[in-house]
């Protein structure tokens, strides 16, 4: 799950769901809404956003709504729930409360709805035309961002309709001289890599910012590293034996995010600070470049100093960079379905679509939508052949239970890859055994 | 009368009402008495039942089955709580939850009587006592955040240590130190609010009782164990019992001090309620709910049996005065 600078808040808004929920006491929905059911048939639909109303993309949705409505003369009944409407979801579908459409990031739809059943098969609304544009939206959004995702009980992976798309990467300032000097051109190899490293190092700067407490920006490394030697992530995670872990090019990856740390290429003092101090310091010019999401310019747009100019890269050797599609989905109980395809349809003409860009900042999955400036390299990479999800979209609990803390282990210098890996596989079959 | 219900054993006033009830007898009192018990009982025994009993019931009864929340329920039995015996990371979550418990309760109530020892004698104590209280009022979660900044290498923390001579300061914000973290804030939160509860009971101790002990030439210390800690048991135990329950409930402090926004805090720092947390909304799947719903009946069993077992612990005569 990426970060979207909210989620703190979200975790703990879901702490007193979850509360509620274990003790059973929400079972006909915490949902908060006497929205569900409130549109009549023909007259509208109702819609619970993952966007709180001030947010930019709340604006975008607001904007295209009115323009939906004008249009078509069917009322829009917007919530605007935040983060937790994935966490809402589930209850409102078990009392028969769902609303008609919701959006989330493609993980949480998986996880809340689809995986169990409870996503409605958006095939119908990829045949429909682009409203004003004469083309199916089968052909605006590329077929690459349903190949990654993993299919529902059904055999569908449509079950989620993207409209902004965000990836991972080493993100830098292009216009700063020590790493204009240091890296003439982007690296083609891991050893590249490490050589703009040893020049930034000779020019005291250290390669790379990192949050140190955090497993999953950190861990991206050892993704994009399996990622290049072969492996997929979620094969290695869902092998009860643990053999997979003995493959050569897992140790190998291993090896290389060791040689980041052993090699003192990561900014003094990461192991020793909170979210956000590194990426503050990394925004402050201290560090070359931090691996993170596309989300991070937006982060940063207030602290860095004028005349900063974004730039990312993946990782040297890299197959496929990771995605992250934020999307419409409808519950199969929703009861005004049709209204809510044609919304999505709607909304994904280039015209409401690319406020996302404009005014939101972020990458849509059109790519006749210009990314905002600091994102054209991110654009440009997911415009390559293939797309992944970030860990090849491993789930549930194994993250946290088999690999974080020994990858922080690692990534802190107080183990090495081959303990490691011999650690992460003892725990990876002790995990498959309380998973039954 | 006072005389007799003097002169009468310990257990009679428990028995005889017993012996009434079964012979249907006693006095019309009584009658009305008894009478009244269950309109006036009533409404609470519902109240408790519907918004506590029933969810209890409700959790343990979902604990058997697997269940994502939505689908149907499948019938595991006793799987769930088998599967917990055997997940390291509930293991480590129950023995941290057990830390906060104990460790936590032993220093938190240490400080509270030394401060109780110092406060009753000081001036001021008034403020003394505001300002102690204060943690207690700000939301945890300002610590968690705040804690970021606090203990930076180059946060204000340090600087204070520099000036006191110390070059190497612990690196206070690494993953290894995040229990320790959670404890101390805790501590530090709680400490003032247990020395309000004790000293308010302090308070209404009798200054004789004191005067006649320093007569006898008790110390500060032989005071506090002589005079104080007896008067003062009654507020103690239960003041015991409410760290108990509440250290189990702790939740924000360790997701907001571990987690960062897109993670889990590491599993070496979780409690049982983060494991149920975990359970309940895991990445990317649907939740398990039975799972979660074991844990956290586990969670209410430990709860209970540490309460029990304190209360028998520190079970005493009350001492009247």
């Amino acid at each position: 799950m990426p970060r979207t600078t909210l989620l703190t808040t979200t975790r703990i808004v879901g702490a007193a769901a979850a509360t509620a929920l274990v003790l059973g006491l929400s079972a006909c929905g915490s949902s908060g809404s006497g929205a569900g059911g409130a549109a009549k048939a023909g007259g509208g639909f109702t819609y619970w956003s993952m966007w709180r109303a001030e947010e930019p993309q709340a604006q975008v949705l607001k904007a295209a709504i009115a323009d939906f409505t004008t249009a078509t003369g069917i009322k829009v009944d917007v919530n605007w729930a935040g983060r937790d409407v994935s966490k809402k979801i589930g209850p409102a579908i078990a009392a028969n409360q769902a609303p008609d459409l919701w959006d989330q990031a493609n993980d949480a739809i998986f996880g809340a709805t689809a995986s169990a059943g409870q996503a409605l098969d958006l095939s119908p609304v990829l045949a429909q035309q682009v409203p004003g544009e004469n083309v199916p939206v089968s052909q605006v959004i590329p077929a690459k961002y349903f190949d990654m995702l993993p299919k529902d009980p059904g055999g569908s992976n449509h079950y989620v309709i993207p409209y902004e798309v965000a990836t991972t990467g080493l993100y830098y300032n292009a216009a700063d001289p020590d790493l204009a000097a240091a890296m003439p051109a982007a690296p083609a190899d891991w050893a590249g890599l490490l050589k703009v490293c040893d020049a930034l190092k000779a020019r005291n700067k250290p390669c790379f910012a990192s949050e140190g407490e955090d497993p999953w920006t950190n861990g991206l490394y050892f993704d994009y590293l399996l990622n290049g030697g072969g492996v997929d992530v979620n094969r290695l995670a869902t092998d009860k034996s643990g053999a997979a872990w003995d493959d050569p090019a897992v140790l190998a990856a291993a090896q290389k995010v060791e040689q980041l740390v052993k090699g003192g290429y990561l900014i003094p003092g990461y192991d020793a600070t909170k979210y956000p101090a590194q990426e503050t310091n990394w925004a402050g010019g201290k560090a070359a470049f931090l691996m993170n999401g596309s989300w991070v310019t937006a982060e940063v747009a207030k602290q860095i100093p004028a005349g900063w100019k974004f730039g990312s890269m993946l990782p040297p050797g890299t197959k496929a960079p990771d995605a992250t599609l934020f999307g419409f989905s409808i519950p199969k109980k929703a009861k005004h379905a049709e209204a809510a395809e044609k919304f999505i349809a709607f909304f994904l003409q280039k015209k409401e679509l690319a406020g996302i860009s404009t005014s939101a900042g972020n990458i849509t999955p059109r790519e006749d939508v210009p990314a905002p400036a600091e994102l054209a390299d991110a654009q440009k990479a997911l415009a390559g052949a293939t797309v992944r999800l970030p860990f090849d979209g491993v789930a549930g609990s194994w993250s946290p239970k088999v690999l974080d803390q020994h990858f922080l282990d690692l990534w802190h210098g107080k183990s090495t890859a081959a303990q490691f890996i011999a650690k992460c596989k003892a725990d990876q079959v002790t995990y498959w055994q309380t998973q039954g | 009368m006072a005389a007799t219900l003097l002169d009468k054993p310990r257990t009679a006033p428990v028995r005889t009402p017993r012996r009434r009830a079964g012979g249907g007898a006693g006095s019309p009192l009584a009658r009305q008495q008894r009478r009244m018990f269950w309109p006036f009982a009533a409404p609470a025994l519902l109240v408790y039942g519907v918004l506590f009993l029933a969810p209890v019931g409700y959790a343990l009864w979902t604990s058997l089955y697997r269940w994502d929340g939505m689908g149907d329920m499948q019938w595991r039995g006793l799987g769930n709580y088998q599967v917990l015996l055997k997940d390291p990371s509930f293991r480590t979550s129950v023995g941290n939850t057990l830390e906060l418990m104990f460790v936590g309760g032993t220093v938190t109530f240490v400080i509270s009587f030394a401060l109780t020892l110092v406060l009753r004698e000081m001036k001021a104590r008034l403020f003394a006592r505001s300002v102690l209280f204060f943690p207690c009022l700000v939301n945890g979660m300002v610590f968690g955040i705040a804690a970021g900044f606090l203990f930076s290498p180059t946060g204000p923390v340090n600087q204070a240590l520099h000036f006191l001579g110390v070059t190497t300061p612990p690196k206070w914000l690494s993953t290894d130190n995040l229990l320790p973290m959670v404890l101390g804030t805790l501590i530090w939160t709680a400490t003032g609010y247990y020395t309000s509860i004790i000293m308010a009971a302090v308070d209404q101790i009798p200054a004789y009782l004191y005067e006649a002990a320093e007569l006898d030439g008790a110390n500060a210390w032989q005071r506090f164990r002589h005079v104080t800690l007896p008067c003062a048991w009654d507020v103690i135990s239960v003041c015991a019992v409410l760290w108990t329950v509440s250290s189990v409930k702790i939740f924000e402090l360790i997701l907001l001090f571990g987690g960062s926004s897109s993670n889990y805090p590491p599993v070496s720092s979780w409690n049982t309620a983060l494991y149920v947390y975990s359970e309940a909304f895991p990445q990317a799947t649907v939740p398990r709910l039975g799972m979660a719903t074991a844990a956290a009946i586990v969670s209410l069993l430990m709860v209970t049996v540490a309460t029990l077992v304190l209360r028998r612990l520190m079970r005493r005569d009350p001492i009247e005065y």
